[in-house]
């Protein structure tokens, strides 16, 4: 038994002999005509499909979306349909010489197998999977559709949709304070830190104002990748940890974070007030290695008895005093003890070089642990 | 006998969501994850025996710890990282250098001082004195009139080094004044080697000998080792076994001395071995495989290349989880479940010898779960059987660890005559009454 599917539609002339059809329809439904066209290499070699297998950690993280109250996919879906579809223009003139409104019919058959379906997903196969999976009633998405026999169309359309440059990660990691959405987890994950560092950059009375560079202060000169790992590094294992609060606005205790690293980098400025000034060629302080293992002292400061829950900055600043003598930002030579000397400059922003040196900058306190039990 | 479960950061994520499987998204990995001590309401084991290895890593080997994570424990120290106060009775924390890690290694790559430091620092109950392991064992070199070239020069000179070792430990142990108690390792080739190192290291002063690489003997290797070792042990010494765990000699291995033992094996074979995944009662099953579509390489490849369909591999997988939670609700039969794993088996293990048609009928026949009364096969049903993910695996191991916990106190080697920490002083008068 056939059926149709007649969908409102607009047809929009592109280019010479190129048209588009815009509508929308239940995402649920579209698996009733259309399908993803694999690759794989048939028993004679040849190549045939262009779609690679669903994502379905991806197909997760939108479903969890999907299932969420309202949410929105603004971006169409893009489907190649066969010539058994065809477009019925309304009857009427219409004012404009490039599109013209009509009803898209769409030929529908029970029990269709995949790949005799008439429409392939171009773009959009992991948010279609997601709508298939979720625990939802219905959700109308936008599709955008050419109609052609030729599967060369549809994989040079596959390519060209799929080979974008991603967006770079540190305008991602700037846009995200300002987002309220059902992130995915990895960016879920960076929100916390990159809201910290947002005000840590943006603050007048932080230590660290206009310093860190990000693609809105292209003038700083700290990395900001520096900057969210030793934030990371503290809501997991430091002092920003204690701070965590799951029910509040942004899972944490905002206000006292700031207050903590507002303390402990405007005691770093006045501890180290010599190499705080310089760029990170000529000061290992404002470099990666420095950030990090100064983000692990902190952390070291901050478990020494003694000290209230958010240390002021003078006590921040008695604790750094000892590492004045123990430093050598600038110039000289680092003494890491068991023969392991190296050049002011010659410590990277390598996992072994901020190991060996947060190590040694966290002696100090170690020690003063241990001796205050 | 106490039971030391060798840390390597094994937790289990309490918002992992098993009908879902997803987890909370503000979840911290080890600060919100759940040791085995945190899980369980009755004790599953008596301690942690924490490497030095392991903590720092070495070579190829990466560390299991982040740095932050190394460096919260130097500071905070093992029992408040490890939060063991959350623990049903008293755990101890046992320090030692991880020796295997190092094993190929011409000498270790500490000195006594770094791994002293370590201990310290880390506020460990107990620490095991710097060695290096002995691989081969050449039993033939006791047997009379075998001269001393039938032991390689360089095996010799690592026993001498550990000896050597135990010797500048306990000294420094003595001068530091450290909380901790120290074992001194004896290391050998042969029954007579090893009882020579335990002479030596009872000479010096060690009344808790631990023993090193035993992991590769044969069970009857190592009641050889200590049988000659009895003749050699003082009244009052102790023996710890690194790394050994031959559940069906505890007995033996306890009358012989054996004061302590670690193993990993209860949590490793739920996930590694062929068969034995599940302990119950002193028997073992075999777990139910399910692996997940995405997260199963050869699968993985196999989809992508176009050779299978992911739609059939995600059907199967989806039918498979659901014909497990039917039949634990008492409405799929056996031999339909067993029909529909071996359909998903034959696609994600094609090449596979032997499926594992006999293995789930008796593991799915004797339901070994429903009769157990740990906590986590309470909650967790028939997941627990389910191999798959580490959430599901590692839990399966924790209840194992458990199991065998149970199985060896009921085995009649309990003993509570030390409790390290709590009562160091009188520690010596009340030590160990083994026989």
């Amino acid at each position: 038994m056939s059926d149709e599917l007649r969908l409102p539609a607009l047809e929009v002339h592109q280019s010479k002999g190129r048209k588009l059809y815009s509508f929308a329809v239940d995402g649920k439904l579209l698996q009733d005509f259309v399908t993803v066209s694999r690759v794989r290499r048939g028993d004679g070699n040849e190549l045939s499909g262009y779609q690679r297998p669903e994502a379905l950690a991806h197909i997760q993280e939108i479903r969890a979306y999907l299932e969420a109250p309202s949410p929105l996919i603004p971006n169409s879906i893009i489907l190649a349909f066969d010539s058994r579809v065809r477009f019925e223009p309304a009857k009427g003139k219409t004012s404009l010489p490039y599109v013209r409104t009509g009803t898209l019919v769409i030929p529908l058959e029970k029990n269709i197998a995949d790949p005799d379906k008439p429409g392939f997903v171009v773009d959009g196969q992991q948010r279609l999977a997601a709508i298939r999976d979720a625990n939802i009633h219905r959700l109308p998405v936008c599709v955008t559709a050419f109609i052609t026999n030729d599967v060369r169309q549809q994989t040079e359309q596959f390519i060209l949709v799929n080979s974008t440059k991603p967006l770079p990660k540190g305008l991602i990691y700037e846009l995200l304070p300002g987002t309220d959405a059902h992130l995915p987890s990895p960016l879920h994950r960076r929100k916390l830190p990159a809201l910290l560092m947002e005000r840590l950059n943006l603050d007048e009375d932080s230590p660290l104002s206009g310093r860190i560079r990000t693609t809105t202060n292209p003038t700083g000169t700290i990395k900001d990748n520096s900057v969210l790992k030793m934030i990371e590094n503290s809501l997991s294992d430091g002092v920003l940890f204690h701070f965590l609060r799951p029910e509040r606005a942004h899972g944490a205790d905002v206000a006292s974070m700031g207050e903590v690293l507002h303390h402990f980098w405007a005691a770093v400025a006045r501890v180290f007030h010599a190499a705080w000034g310089l760029p990170p060629k000529k000061s290992r302080l404002l470099h990666g290695a420095g950030i990090i293992s100064l983000g692990h002292v902190m952390d070291a400061i901050s478990r020494v008895r003694n000290v209230p829950l958010i240390p002021t900055e003078a006590q921040y600043v008695e604790k750094l005093m000892p590492l004045q003598e123990l430093t050598h930002w600038t110039g000289g030579s680092w003494n890491f003890g068991n023969g392991e000397r190296r050049k002011w400059n010659n410590l990277q922003n390598t996992p072994g070089d901020i190991e060996l040196l947060s190590k040694y900058l966290c002696t100090p306190y170690q020690k003063q642990a241990s001796r205050s039990l | 006998m106490k039971f030391f479960l060798p840390d390597s950061q094994d937790l289990v994520d309490p918002s992992f969501d098993f009908e879902n499987e997803q987890r909370a998204k503000d979840r911290r990995r080890q600060r919100h994850d759940l040791y085995a001590h945190e899980v369980f309401s009755q004790p599953a084991f008596d301690g942690f025996l924490v490497s030095k290895g392991m903590v720092d890593g070495f070579g190829a080997l990466g560390s299991r710890y982040t740095l932050s994570q190394r460096l919260r424990l130097s500071q905070i120290g093992a029992p408040e990282f490890f939060r063991v106060n959350r623990a049903p009775h008293p755990l101890q924390i046992m320090g030692d250098c991880g020796a295997f890690t190092y094993v190929k290694e011409q000498k270790p790559p500490y000195s006594v001082d770094d791994v002293m430091d370590f201990y310290a620092t880390c506020r460990f109950d107990y620490g095991v004195s710097l060695d290096h392991v002995i691989l081969d064992f050449l039993p033939e070199a006791d047997a009379p009139g075998a001269g001393p070239r039938a032991v390689p020069a360089a095996i010799r000179r690592r026993q001498e080094l550990t000896l050597e070792y135990a010797s500048e430990f306990l000294h420094k142990h003595t001068r530091g004044r450290h909380a901790f108690k120290p074992l001194g390792v004896a290391q050998g080739w042969s029954p007579q080697s090893y009882a020579t190192s335990v002479k030596r290291l009872q000479q010096m002063g060690y009344d808790y000998i631990a023993l090193g690489g035993m992991v590769p003997l044969k069970t009857q290797d190592i009641l050889r080792c200590l049988q000659a070792i009895q003749a050699q042990r003082a009244h009052g010494t102790r023996l710890h076994l690194l790394g050994v765990t031959r559940t069906e000699h505890i007995e033996e291995f306890y009358r012989l001395g054996v004061a302590s033992f670690d193993s990993t094996s209860p949590l490793r074979q739920a996930f590694k071995d062929a068969h034995d995944n599940y302990y119950h009662n002193g028997l073992t099953y075999t777990a139910i495989r399910i692996p997940q579509v995405e997260g199963n390489t050869s699968l993985q490849q196999r989809i992508a290349s176009g050779q299978i369909s992911q739609n059939q591999a995600r059907k199967l997988e989806t039918a498979c989880l659901q014909a497990m939670r039917l039949f634990d609700s008492g409405r799929r039969s056996i031999s339909k479940v067993i029909e529909v794993l071996l359909e998903y088996e034959d696609l994600y293990a094609p090449d596979a010898k032997r499926n594992h048609a006999k293995d789930y009928e008796r593991t799915l026949r004797d339901a070994p779960w429903r009769r157990c009364a740990c906590d986590i096969c309470k909650h967790l049903k028939h997941h627990v059987i389910i191999f798959r993910g580490a959430e599901r695996n590692r839990r399966r191991g924790f209840h194992n660890i458990w199991s065998f916990y149970r199985h060896m106190r009921d085995s009649g080697t309990d003993t509570h005559e030390f409790t390290v920490g709590q009562q160091v002083a009188g520690l010596k008068e009340r030590a160990c009454r083994t026989n």
